[in-house]
């Protein structure tokens, strides 16, 4: 740790001297902002054509560019927005804030096609899932309501479990290897409604950027995917509405200057009818979810700007009073944009984020609290050095709570006792440099080097074992059970139980064959250091997340991407295709009949295994034009296994150990061999458009029993080696159309009516297929739950 | 604590479920020996009902056999003095008395009475071991008595969790405070529920079970509390798992749910515990002798 922050400062100097030692350089820098609203815009491109040289502005709509001297004609383009050219004169360091204006105002033919989807020939980074918040809102989901992981799913190299499950699978990974982040804080649980629908209201997010691989040294803390969410900052020029009314929920969002050009603030809010559902049920039950999204923006000065912003969201179920659940994400967050000079730009941020589950039992007697927190702060640099030179480092420092569940009786008459499960804290440090160099006209770098250092600090009770192993394995009955404490000690907060640390060097190149044509690889090392503990298929909101310590090592990723990149002459086609390979170590399994709840030695029921995952991805795209869309394929592999332990006779293990699936790799869940997605717009008139999306998945492994025994009455299936079957194949339709009646003059209000039919040929595909014994004839017979059938909706969303 | 995933995947399914029983091809196994050993000791009787039902296991949609060809069923008894060592055995010679039933009790052809005193299980610390001999295979297992408490009260109640077509019942029980308790509720019907006394030690506890069935007036429920140990606990609550099926997107991975009989056919004695080298071969079932007291109720 130590000689990397020796080594740091030299090796700015360094590549400071070689961008400095060139002839005479002028800086522009500032920002690039809608004209309309003072948003500022992400991903804007500032082309210098004379030099085939550029920037593009960065996340809070920042560039720099530096130039010889000279006069250059500038131009400024965002698709979807008129593009700006303008000739400046380099010959002393200024500043510049461009505003575009959009295109569509001006014609009346709408062209919609984003930037942000479009291909970037010449850059290193690679894997990267972009869509538009446009998009999204009109990609048909079930029950009309805009939803963004539903949309990233439609992407090559990204599934889930199917309908109603929670969270997403990345090229294989598990969900919790997902870094979700909103304006920079950590999101635990993307979902509302165990899947039904994510946390993130549409109308609130401005850009969205999904990182498959190749992942900058910025992010970490998760081996499999960086979705990274920016909420709008909120119009600064003058008030609007706009929301919508759907099947299932209904969206307000007010934004507006608090003071002109200078400040503005965004409120959003989402509900859900209460008694969804409720018709399935005729007790008196509750199913809800809300969700409110807040921000604050506040620029004092050309260098200086504050946000302020928020997220508060909860599901509420309760059944008969009897079972009551409550769970949601809070975020708080607060960030200071700082230029220090026109090539360094900063970001610091303070952010709190927390994760709730709660759950009443009144038929037992208690209540059950759960949850995590963290305190995280971050500081960002962004340094532009030349046209050709970006370096990029930071700081990050997160504190955690953890606390797995504290039982609480709900009654006097309870016999419950109260009782709180030993938290759990750490802290997890990172420092990055992040480099992206143009090393010639056709040859990008980037490459960059993550340290990061995770300490398990001491807690109330710490269990010890024997030979410190806290799992025991019988080589008789070749069961692992739990081995029992031999001491309990206190270490306290201060004292660190067990430190790690790890070097992520992140490297990709990109070499363009033409202007059109690249080819581009990277090599991604990712450590993370929490691991969500479920051994479910898909992750349940009661699910805990555990830190790395001393039974629990971080898990450690190796990816490998090579990819080809194409855009057609005219850029209305865009063509990718990749392969990667990842090997994930130390993935956690658990033990047969391992009871994660409410357990207080975790370490007793896993086992560290490792994972791997193996694809191929293509992506062909239509960006412009009436019809616009994709076709994605992907076929991959996706696989665990957990060996026998190593002999380890100092540890009083005999190395004779079968492991789970007697050690033999077996698919993970989230291994799908083809995974298929069309999705297509059309945009016939100013009034109408249509938008169909179809999907082809392998069905999801599972296992059939192998057999069926009787014991004491009951009738049991046994099962062989795990996950040996799959579910039927996956498949569906689903179609929308948008109509946008003409706006009357005299009327502010602009609405759209949005019509969908989810599943239109009522494919009936299976959730899950349970074997069991009919309570009726006796017979035992297989039973395929399936979610939803066809479901049309409509849904109408406005803004004035 | 399982049985909260259970109660959310009910909520899940009853958000949008849709069930249809479809036809599958499972995969089907060799048929494996399967031990149904549970002996529960009524310590108001004199005599253990000593049971052991043999069965083949059969695919998932063919009938289950009975065993009725065992060449040998024996109970063997090594009575440990205060330092854990056998001072005495016994041995309980077990014969198939309904032919083709494959249930095994004590052989009354023999001149010494075969039957299994309470009160020889009560009062000595008894390491028991089930010996079988079937189509030249060997099979064992061992177990201990384990204890359990009296129900304290057992009551009706008038709630339902999902639908109407539901029974409350209401059980009420004293955690024993000396130890770690695990028990096994038998609630009849094939209804069981595998339950540890974590947050409730040495309480007086209450909790509601409900039966999926709305009972006639007339008829008679009977709750059963067994006593287990950890080992026997885990079994029963993977079983329990494994026939409760319908998890949806929470079910958790399966296992093999192997109980405590084995195969020892290639093994020279029981002191030698290695089977890593044959992990495919194993019979399924328990043998466990564990004390039981029951209540009964008539529904009004």
């Amino acid at each position: 740790m130590r000689l990397i922050l020796r080594l740091l400062p030299a090796l700015l100097v360094v590549l400071s001297i070689a961008a400095g030692r060139a002839q005479e350089r002028f800086t522009l820098s500032g920002t690039v902002t809608e004209a309309k609203s003072n948003e500022t815009l992400i991903g804007v491109s500032i082309l210098v054509p004379e030099l085939r040289t550029g920037a593009v502005t960065n996340e809070y709509g920042f560039y720099s560019l530096t130039l010889p001297r000279g006069t250059y004609e500038i131009v400024v383009s965002y698709l979807g927005f008129r593009e700006v050219r303008q000739s400046i004169t380099f010959d002393d360091s200024r500043r510049i804030d461009f505003q575009l204006e959009e295109e569509a105002e001006q014609l009346d033919e709408v062209i919609l096609t984003e930037d942000v989807e479009r291909l970037d020939i010449r850059k290193p980074q690679m894997s990267v899932a972009a869509l538009s918040v446009e998009t999204i809102k009109k990609i048909p989901v079930v029950l009309g309501e805009a939803d963004v992981i539903k949309s990233i799913i439609l992407l090559p190299g990204v599934t889930n479990a199917g309908e109603s499950s929670s969270g997403f699978n990345v090229r294989g990974g598990a969900a919790d290897q997902n870094l979700i982040l909103l304006d920079e804080a950590t999101i635990f649980n993307s979902s509302h409604l165990f899947g039904f629908f994510s946390v993130f209201n549409p109308d609130a997010i401005k850009d969205i950027k999904l990182y498959k691989g190749g992942i900058p040294a910025r992010y970490g803390g998760r081996v499999s995917s960086v979705l990274d969410i920016f909420q709008k900052e909120g119009n600064s020029k003058e008030f609007h509405l706009s929301g919508g009314i759907g099947a299932v929920a209904s969206r307000l969002l007010a934004e507006g200057p608090i003071v002109k050009d200078k400040a503005s603030f965004l409120i959003g809010g989402r509900a859900s009818y209460a008694h969804l559902f409720i018709p399935l049920f005729d007790l008196d039950n509750r199913a809800y979810f809300y969700d409110l999204n807040t921000k604050l923006n506040y620029q004092v000065d050309e260098k200086n700007n504050l946000f302020l912003s928020g997220y508060f969201g909860r599901d509420l179920f309760s059944i008969n009073d009897l079972f009551v659940n409550t769970y949601g994400n809070a975020v708080f967050n607060f960030r200071w944009n700082h230029i220090f000079s026109d090539k360094l730009f900063s970001n610091l941020s303070l952010i709190y984020s927390d994760y709730y589950y709660g759950l009443e039992l009144d038929f037992v007697g208690f209540e059950w609290d759960s949850g995590i927190q963290n305190f995280n702060v971050k500081y960002d640099l962004k340094h532009y050095l030349s046209d050709k030179l970006q370096v990029n480092y930071g700081l990050n420092n997160i504190y955690y709570v953890f606390n797995p569940g504290k039982i609480i009786p709900n009654s006097e008459e309870s016999g419950i006792v109260e009782e709180q499960l030993t938290k759990k804290y750490a802290n997890e440090n990172a420092l990055y440099v992040d480099v992206s160099h143009e090393l010639t006209e056709n040859l990008s770098l980037g490459y960059g080097l993550r340290v990061s250092q995770f300490n398990r600090l001491g807690q109330d009770e710490f269990y010890v074992y024997e030979n410190n192993n806290p799992v025991d394995f019988d080589p008789f009955s070749l069961v692992y059970q739990e081995a029992t404490p031999i001491d309990t000690i206190n270490p306290g907060r201060g004292e660190t139980l067990k430190k790690f640390l790890n070097f992520e060097p992140r490297i990709s190149a990109a070499y363009a064959l033409n202007d059109r044509t690249s080819i581009k690889a990277s090599y991604t090392r990712m450590a993370q250091y929490l691991h969500l503990l479920s051994n479910t298929s898909s992750p349940t909101p009661l699910d805990v997340w555990t830190p790395s310590g001393p039974f629990v090592e971080p898990q450690l990723l190796d990816q490998y991407a090579l990819g080809f990149f194409r855009n057609s002459q005219s850029g209305e086609y865009s063509f990718e295709t990749e392969v990667f390979y990842k090997e994930v170590d130390n993935r956690i399994d658990y033990i047969d009949g391992a009871n994660l709840i409410a357990n207080n030695a975790i370490e007793r029921v896993i086992l560290n295994g490792e994972a791997r995952a193996y694809g191929w991805e293509l992506l062909l795209r239509k960006n412009s034009g009436s019809l616009t869309g994709w076709i994605a394929y992907t076929l991959s592999r996706s696989e665990q296994r957990t060996p026998g332990r190593e002999l380890d006779i100092d540890n009083g293990r005999s190395g004779l150990e079968t492991g789970i699936n007697f050690g033999e790799w077996y698919s993970s869940p989230y291994d799908k061999t083809h995974d298929l997605t069309i999705y297509a717009n059309y945009e016939l008139s100013r009034r109408w458009s249509f938008n169909a999306n179809f999907l082809y998945q392998t069905g999801q492994p599972t296992n059939y029993p192998v057999g069926q025994f009787q014991f004491e009455g009951l009738v049991v299936p046994y099962y062989g080696l795990r996950n040996q079957e799959r579910l039927p194949d996956y498949h569906r339709l689903d179609i929308a159309a948008t109509l946008r009646p003409t706006p009357k003059p005299n009327r502010k209000i602009q609405g759209e009516w949005v019509f969908s039919i989810y599943n239109v040929y009522n494919r009936m595909n299976a959730a899950s297929i349970n074997f069991r014994q009919n309570q009726d004839t006796g017979r035992n017979e297989a039973v395929r739950t399936s979610i939803f059938g066809i479901v049309p909706s409509v849904t109408y969303n406005f803004r004035f | 604590m399982k049985r909260w995933l259970l109660l959310l995947s009910i909520f899940w399914f009853g958000l949008a479920g849709c069930e249809e029983v479809i036809d599958v091809d499972v995969p089907v196994e060799e048929p494996r020996l399967v031990v149904d050993g549970l002996l529960r000791v009524d310590t108001s009787q004199t005599y253990v009902p000593v049971e052991v039902r043999l069965t083949r296991t059969a695919g998932f949609f063919e009938e289950i056999q009975p065993v009725t060809d065992a060449d040998q069923v024996i109970i063997f008894l090594q009575i440990l003095d205060e330092n854990g060592l056998p001072s005495r055995t016994v041995v309980k010679s077990l014969t198939q008395l309904e032919e083709g039933s494959g249930v095994y009790v004590p052989d009354p052809s023999f001149d010494t009475d075969q039957r299994l005193l309470v009160s020889t299980v009560v009062e000595n610390d008894i390491l028991y071991t089930l010996l079988i001999s079937w189509k030249g295979r060997r099979y064992a297992a061992q177990t201990k008595y384990v204890t359990s408490v009296p129900i304290d009260n057992l009551r009706l109640g008038d709630g339902t969790l999902f639908d109407e077509d539901e029974t409350e019942l209401i059980v009420r029980f004293t955690d024993d405070p000396d130890q770690d308790n695990f028990y096994v509720f038998d609630f009849g019907f094939g209804n069981f529920l595998a339950s540890e006394d974590t947050f409730y030690k040495g309480q007086e506890f209450e909790f509601s079970y409900f039966y999926d069935e709305a009972f006639e007036p007339g008829r008679e429920l009977q709750v059963g509390i067994l006593g287990a140990d950890r080992t026997f606990f885990n079994y029963m609550d993977l079983l329990i798992a494994q026939t409760e099926g319908q998890q949806g997107p929470f079910q958790t991975p399966v296992a093999t749910v192997r109980g405590n009989v084995f195969d020892v056919t290639d093994l020279d004695n029981m002191e030698n515990i290695d089977n890593v080298a044959q992990p495919e071969v194993f019979p399924l079932g328990y043998f466990a002798i564990v004390q039981e007291f029951t209540e009964q109720i008539t529904i009004e």
